[in-house]
């Protein structure tokens, strides 16, 4: 490790620490502190290490994870993520546990929830010890919630679950969870409804003010009517019951095919 | 760079292997005509001595397989040592240091390295055995010995033109008269295979068997002979077996050998050690939890087609359960379902097919489907399946709260079979039983009573909830908000493109399954012979018939012409 690297460390954990944090700062030492731990080969370790080294570049790694959050950098947090990733499998049995390391897993499966990459969320929940998974973590479990919510369909819960974020970085990822929730309400109303009026549509949508609904029913394409007060959603059109001619044939000319081999 | 020597080094070997086989394998076929009838004669001989008496010792049965492992290498038919692996199973659980000293002994006749590294495995014998057993054990090898002798030769000297190179693997063998009866390296592995299953009976010697185990696979990697694959294929097997029972040591650290051995065994085309390797690393991934490594393990790789169905029943199940983690239930559910298909008999295999099946109905229920009762009066699965058969009581009733009693009752079981992330996501599915069921039964229904039959928190939710149902295309209907409740459009009809859809899939499938076992089927090698005779007879009718037609033609000719004038 090179001399020039613990110093630079106390000088991020000081600077992320404090109150408010200094990002502009954090990120110019971040950036160096990378190039130090890749000459260090710490960046992505192999084989064994120092356990302080490793320790230190985990803590640096969490750092840069928590502040691509607070700066608003959706894949600078994907690409710390992934680093750690080496740490938290690979040298999980030797490395002592970190403190952030649920935080930062479960800002990762709301990340992934918020893109909507269902599959992808449970394929890293699998991941997780099935202990933490039933545990009372609440870096976990509110991640785990809000999609059991989401898939239910309880969206009020969602809705209401937004102030219970258990950490600040949690926040940042609320407004695009509300948006994604909206198209999801939107969707349901266009085929469960024949209309609504505006007063509840608003509700269901957890819209506070009038404004806001209207943009958003034009952006959909809804059809209002301003004097009766409601929407009205437009019918798909029914499929019509068509014969698939082509698909047909060519399935009886296979099957001749195959009798003929056959006999 | 260093790959490409590596590879390069790799095919280089496997041309003068192939040479090597070619060249052994025309001598051997001229020989193996004369020798055919005999040797068929000794076999059905052999065969009716090992019928016959119903309890063949263990002893006769390792040297029968000795004899067969051998022939199928002088034969070049892997076929043999199919047969020979297939009774392992139960011959393993016969095994004692007495019979496997014995047999070492009897197969070894020699005192030489091999012998001696086999027998240091093996606690210290007992008091001095009697001498009337070792006489009476020659006996019984003469003859198969007598038999032998000539392949064995032939093998042994196209190892040796190979084992040049490597002398310290065969340091016995340089000298310039091969003994007759020395065994080839095949059985040695087959002893080896033996004598590590022996050793992981007892605890205590598990450490012996690691070290057993890595002795092995660096040897089957020096002699790097096609004629090992199946039994290379089950070292494998058995390594990642030890690291699974030692406590002492990790199943991931195996993962950079199983990758090293996944690349050779693919340059070389051994595809059965290949699919082992394959099955081997998803089964460690899979233990740690590490679906999307795994996953993209799977994308890399290519299962090879001609591995056999125990390995490809493995292969299934273990993408079957990455497609159900990675919520493509349709898939996961078809190749879960060809696992089954593919797994040995029940009885023979129950962990692996309970196994296949926990998945299998945890599955088909998150595609909205109820398994059939039948699968819980299986024998085999009837008493593990019991939490599974209340979890899919639940779902079919719709009834939330029963639901989370049995998971919550039995959820260090589910934890167990690492199908509790599964089940956890069939709440959803529950509700909408629930609301489907409300569909058919009423044709209007109030929110607050959907709410209260399924309960569910808040009228609000019921609203939401019902929607996305809708939306989903679970229930037809509607909501009608300024009245508060829901109302059920009537079901389809049993009419359209959907039924011939899914006729036409059913009869692909059959199709499908007619057009594999033909492939499937082998044909006896002279066979074509009897046929050819056959034909022959059937041309000189022919040409009689012909004859026959053509003088018929000339009548008829004849007769046009009368016919003319």
């Amino acid at each position: 490790m090179s001399s020039s690297l613990p110093q630079q460390y106390q000088d991020l954990k000081s600077s992320f620490e404090r109150r408010p944090c200094d990002l502009q700062r954090c990120g110019q030492l971040l950036d160096s502190l990378k190039l130090s731990l890749a000459e260090a080969g710490l960046l992505i370790p192999q084989g064994h290490h120092d356990l302080g080294d490793l320790t230190v570049a985990r803590d640096i790694l969490e750092i840069g994870a928590f502040w691509s959050i607070r700066s608003q950098d959706v894949p600078s947090f994907e690409r710390y993520y992934a680093q750690l990733q080496t740490y938290y499998n690979d040298y999980a049995t030797v490395l002592p546990p970190s403190s952030r390391r649920s935080p930062v897993i479960g800002l990762n499966l709301i990340r992934l929830l918020t893109q909507n990459r269902i599959a992808d969320f449970h394929t890293e929940l699998e991941s997780l010890p099935p202990k933490e998974l039933v545990g009372d973590d609440p870096f976990i479990k509110h991640p785990v919630n809000l999609e059991r919510w989401l898939m239910e369909g309880s969206y009020s819960k969602v809705w209401n679950a937004r102030e219970e974020a258990p950490a600040e970085e949690y926040k940042f990822f609320v407004d695009s969870l509300m948006g994604t929730i909206r198209n999801e309400i939107a969707t349901c109303e266009e085929s469960a409804y024949d209309s609504l009026p505006l007063k509840d549509a608003a509700t269901l949508l957890f819209f506070p003010n009038r404004s806001d609904l209207l943009n958003f029913a034009q952006q959909r394409g809804w059809q209002i009517e301003l004097t009766a007060e409601i929407i009205i959603f437009s019918r798909s059109v029914e499929e019509k019951a068509e014969i698939p001619k082509r698909k047909l044939i060519a399935s009886s000319l296979t099957y001749a095919r195959e009798l003929e081999q056959i006999v | 760079m260093s790959k490409e020597v590596e590879m390069k080094s790799v095919d280089e070997k496997k041309k003068e292997e192939k040479k090597d086989q070619k060249k052994d394998g025309k001598n051997e076929k001229k020989d193996d005509k004369s020798k055919d009838k005999k040797d068929s004669k000794d076999k059905k001989e052999k065969e009716k001595e090992a019928e016959k008496p119903k309890p063949l010792t263990p002893l006769q049965e390792i040297k029968l397989n000795i004899t067969l492992i051998e022939r199928s290498v002088v034969t070049l038919e892997p076929r043999f040592t199919h047969r020979v692996l297939r009774t392992f199973t139960t011959l393993k659980k016969k095994l004692t240091p007495e019979i496997l000293r014995e047999s070492i002994n009897a197969v070894y006749v020699k005192d030489n390295l091999i012998k001696q590294t086999l027998l240091s495995y093996l606690p210290p014998p007992p008091p001095p055995p009697p001498k009337e057993e070792p006489a009476a054990m020659e006996v019984d090898t003469a003859v198969p010995a007598a038999t032998e002798a000539k392949p064995e030769t032939k093998a042994e000297t196209k190892s040796e033109t190979k084992a040049d190179s490597k002398t310290e693997a065969k340091p016995t063998e340089t000298t310039p008269a091969p003994p007759p009866t020395d065994p080839l390296p095949e059985s040695e592995v087959y002893f080896r295979l033996l004598l590590i299953h022996w050793l992981l009976t007892s605890p205590e010697s598990h450490p012996k068997a690691l070290e057993l185990v890595h002795d092995t696979i660096t040897k089957i990697q020096t002699w790097n002979r096609r004629s090992m694959d199946s039994l290379a294929a089950r070292v494998y097997f058995v390594l990642s077996r030890v690291y699974e029972l030692l406590p002492t040591v990790e199943l991931s650290e195996i993962r950079p050998l199983l990758l090293r051995s996944q690349r050779t065994a693919s340059l070389r085309h051994d595809a059965e050690s290949l699919a082992a390797v394959i099955v081997l690393l998803l089964r460690n991934y899979l233990h740690y939890n590490l679906y999307s490594q795994a996953d993209k393990f799977v994308a890399k790789v290519t299962f090879p087609e001609s591995a056999g169905n125990p390995q490809l029943a493995r292969w299934l199940y273990y993408t079957g359960r990455i497609k159900a983690v990675q919520l493509s239930y349709t898939d996961a559910h078809e190749t879960l379902q060809q696992a089954i298909r593919r797994a040995p008999a029940a009885t023979t295999a129950p962990g692996f097919w309970q196994a296949v099946h926990k998945f299998f109905i945890v599955v088909e229920l998150l595609m909205g489907e109820i398994p059939d009762r039948k699968t819980f009066r299986h024998p085999v699965l009837e008493k593990a399946m019991k939490s599974y058969f209340e979890i899919v009581n639940a779902v079919r009733t719709g009834s939330l709260s029963q639901f989370q009693a049995s998971l919550n009752a039995h959820a260090d079981q589910f934890t167990e079979d690492r199908t509790y992330s599964l089940i956890l996501r069939l709440r959803q599915n529950v509700i909408k039983t629930g609301i489907r069921q409300l569909s058919l039964a009423y044709s209007r229904i109030s929110l607050r009573d959907i709410c209260v039959k399924l309960h569910l928190d808040s009228e609000e939710d019921a609203e939401y909830i019902v929607g996305k149902a809708i939306r989903d295309g679970v229930i037809e209907g509607r909501v009608v908000h300024e009245k508060g409740w829901m109302e059920c459009g009537g079901g389809k009809d049993g009419y359209g493109v959907e039924v011939s859809e899914a006729f036409g899939k059913r009869i692909s499938f059959c199709l499908e399954l007619h057009n594999e076992s033909v492939k499937a089927m082998r044909y006896p090698l002279n066979a074509h012979r009897k046929e050819l005779d056959a034909a022959e007879g059937a041309r000189e009718r022919e040409k009689e018939l012909a004859k026959e037609i053509a003088d018929g033609k000339n009548l008829d000719g004849d007769d046009e012409s009368m016919g003319d004038f």
